[in-house]
This record gives structure tokens, sequence and C-alpha cells, in this order.
């Protein structure tokens, strides 16, 4: 009898070291996947992955694939701080110290675009919505840049809204003087301007410092703002906003054309809305 | 057409008739001639700026001032809810737009789109002046504008084209 107890409590602990065995890459790959730690940018790549930027790295996920894209390779190891998808739907990574970098598809390889820029302090980064060489990099007190050529020639157009930009965008928004407008998000609130940069004025009374922007794409009106982890929506050109009840606290958001808008948070979930309306997490 | 120029002491008429006066004359009418600025065609102002001011004066200045000032406060809306008309000097942003652009305002008219009213606040010119007039005034209002200004404005010109 304490024999055959002996063999069956060997069995059952082989047995269960052969099991942790095989699905222990598994709990160290979902573990390092995220971590906890906040979503620092979002966007979409050309089929749809969502990118997700966080102290940990770059990853594209798709359904229940994860990939890791590698980061820019960067003397100063600084890190990336600010994303964004080109017209054409190149992606983008920018940060201080790092400056601006494009990432090449093909050839899986990041290329720099600092060769003209006075330095390589970049806190945020915009696409045109329609035009794909066309570029700004905000450099501080340096001011904001443009690009018209794909990063190869940058040239001052602004000094940009009085307050510091934390994130921008460039919105196809109807209504501009030329071929859009600029969303900022800065200590103050949301400043807009037509992206002639005639005027930057507030977009709306919101106030705080805004830590990450966007628009919806397929409806421009809307724009969303990031204020201390609290998710706050406009669906009047930033004319006026109202607060959206998010479960977590949002760093990062994008809008994604199979999960809509979709929210990265400080614990470094990523969320989207169901048909509901409920936040849900976004398979990763 | 009348031809503008700022009044001093002596155009307003009141000229002292004493034997100050003709030294008095002789001495403040260069000042009167500079202030006055040049009449057309002097050589140091081109024909078409000098045309370009005179129809700026007629149709424009009203709103957007004599000197291209803008009104005051034209970067918040008035109490009607509308964005009120910019400067066209240097202060302004008017030399961030192509030739092609300010044409086209200029005949088109304008109407900010958060304006809380639904009216073209910058009329439509397109049937007042001809396109040659609207290429002068836009011409006159690069006079107003710094080196650096002009050069970024015509930069701008020549990516639209």
């Amino acid at each position: 009898m304490k024999t055959m107890v002996y063999r069956l409590n060997s069995g059952v602990s082989r047995l269960f070291l052969f099991a942790l065995i095989a699905v222990m890459p598994g709990l160290v790959q979902a573990q390092s996947a995220t971590d906890g730690q906040a979503v620092k940018a979002l966007t979409t790549d050309a089929s749809g992955a969502l990118l997700v930027l966080r102290n940990s790295g770059l990853l594209a996920v798709e359904g229940q694939s994860t990939t890791e894209i590698p980061l820019p390779p960067s003397d100063s190891g600084a890190p990336p701080r600010s994303m964004a998808k080109g017209a054409d739907e190149s992606l983008y990574l920018a940060g201080p110290g790092l400056g601006i970098w494009r990432y090449d598809n093909a050839s899986k390889r990041w290329q720099s675009l600092n060769d003209t820029l006075p330095d390589l302090g970049i806190t945020a980064i915009a696409a045109h919505a329609t035009q794909a060489e066309t570029l700004y990099v905000y450099l501080g007190e340096s001011g904001m840049f443009r690009s018209r050529d794909g990063g190869a020639e940058w040239v001052k157009v602004d000094s940009g809204p009085r307050e510091p930009v934390q994130a921008f965008l460039h919105s196809d928004m109807p209504g501009s003087m030329e071929s859009g407008w600029l969303f900022a998000g800065t200590t103050r609130g949301v400043a807009r301007s037509m992206d002639c940069f005639c005027f930057w004025g507030d977009a709306g009374e919101l106030r705080g410092t805004v830590t990450a922007i966007d628009y919806d794409p397929s409806a421009p009106e809307n724009v969303y703002a990031v204020i201390e982890g609290q998710l706050h929506h406009s669906s009047d050109g930033g004319e006026t906003w109202a607060g959206l009840k998010i479960p977590e606290p949002v760093t990062a958001l994008t809008f994604s054309l199979k999960e809509g808008l979709v929210v990265g948070t400080e614990d470094g979930d990523l969320l989207s809305q169901n048909a509901s309306g409920e936040w849900v997490p976004v398979h990763e | 057409m009348e031809i503008c120029f700022r009044r001093t002491p002596l155009a307003n008429g009141y000229l002292f008739m004493n034997k100050w006066s003709f030294p008095l004359v002789l001495l403040v009418a260069p000042a009167v001639v500079v202030a006055g600025g040049a009449p057309p065609n002097s050589g140091s102002v081109p024909a078409e700026v000098t045309e370009g001011r005179q129809i700026y004066e007629q149709y424009c200045a009203a709103c957007h001032g004599w000197q291209g000032e803008g009104a005051a406060d034209w970067t918040k809306p008035d109490e009607k809810g509308e964005m009120p008309p910019p400067p066209h000097d240097e202060t302004g942003h008017t030399w961030r737009h192509s030739d092609a652009m300010l044409f086209r305002m200029i005949a088109e008219g304008w109407r900010h789109p958060f304006n809380k009213t639904d009216r073209l606040t910058m009329p439509a010119f397109k049937d007042i002046l001809t396109d040659q007039e609207i290429q002068l005034v836009i011409e006159y209002l690069k006079t107003l504008w710094t080196e650096d200004q002009r050069r970024y404005q015509r930069s701008e010109s020549q990516d639209v084209n």
C-alpha cells in the first residue's frame, strides 16, 4: 500500500513538473509582454495591428499574435516617447535625445531623419493626415518644425502654442484655410491652429496638462484628449468637451479600423468599447 | 482717385503769414513731403504698389486698419461670436499664405469655421474687383511684412505652384 502511494505521488510529481516546463515559456512571455508597464504611445500599422509602445519596447499586436519591433539604434540610449503614423502608413518614433526615426517595413530597419534638425530634443511629433511627405516635430523652446520631403529637410515654421506641447496631431477636419488643423496638447489644455500656423487659440475650455491626443479620422470633428488619466471627448472640433468614464487611468490612445477607439492604460492594458459601450480588454 | 497722405499742421491750412513764414516753409517742406509719402510714380514706390495701396484703402482699410494693423482684440471672438478682421502687417498671419490662397480669400470671401454666425465675415470681392486689382492689393500687402516673412511667403507660393 505504501509503495503504491509512493509511486502514485512520484508519478503525479513528474507529471506536474513536465506540465510546468511546458507552460513556463508562455507564462514568462505573457508576463513580460505587459509587465504592468504603462502604455506610452499607440498607433496602428498598415494591416490594422496595434503598435504598442511601452518602456519595455515596441510590440505589434494582432489578434492573438504579438511581434516585437526593435527600437531605433541610439548612441544616447534615449527611449522613444512619441509615435505617429504617416498618410502612407509609415511609422515614426521620436523622443528627447533620440530625434525622429522612420521604420522601413521592407527592410525592417530604422532610418534617422535628424540630419537637418537643430537638435534632438523632440518631445512630440505629428504626421500630416493626407500628405505622406509632410511631418511635424516639436522641439520645445526651439519651436515647431515641418518637413515636406519626408524628413530630409526641416524648416522652422512656428514657435508653437504659448505653453509647452506634450503631444500633438494633424487632422484633416474641414474648414481650414490650408490643408488641415493642428491640435496640440499642452500644459494648459488643447490648443488649435490651422496648419498654416496662423494662430494658436484655445480649443474650448478644457484645462490641465494634456498627455495624449487623437482624433477619429472617419469623423474628424471628434477629438479626444487625456488629462491626468481622464479621457475627454469633443464632437465639435474642440469647441466643447465632455469626460468619458474609463475604468483605468488612460495614458495613450489611437483609432483602429477594427477596434475603433483603443486606449492604453497606466497598468499596461489595452481597452476598447464593445457593442454595449463597455470598455473591455483588447486581447494581447 | 484721391491720393492719401498723412495730415500735417501745414496741410491743415494753419499758415502764419509773417516774416518767418518763408524760411519756415523752406525748413518744414522736406519733412512734409517725406511724411506725406512719395507721390505716385515717384520712382521710389512702384506704381503697382501705390495702386494696390489705393485699392486697399478704399475697400479693405475700414476693417483691416489703415496701416494693416487689424481690429483690436482680433485673436478673440467678438460679441457676435465672430473672429474680428486680423492684421495684414507683420503682426498678423497673412504672410503665411500663398498668393493663390490670398487671391481666393479676397475673391471668394471667408468665414471662420468656429464663428457663431453663418455669414462671410470676410466679404467676397470677385464682383467688385478685377483679378488684376486683387493681385495689386496682394502686392501692396507684401510691403507690410518683414523680409523674412516675404521670403517665407514666396516659398509657400512656389510650393503651391
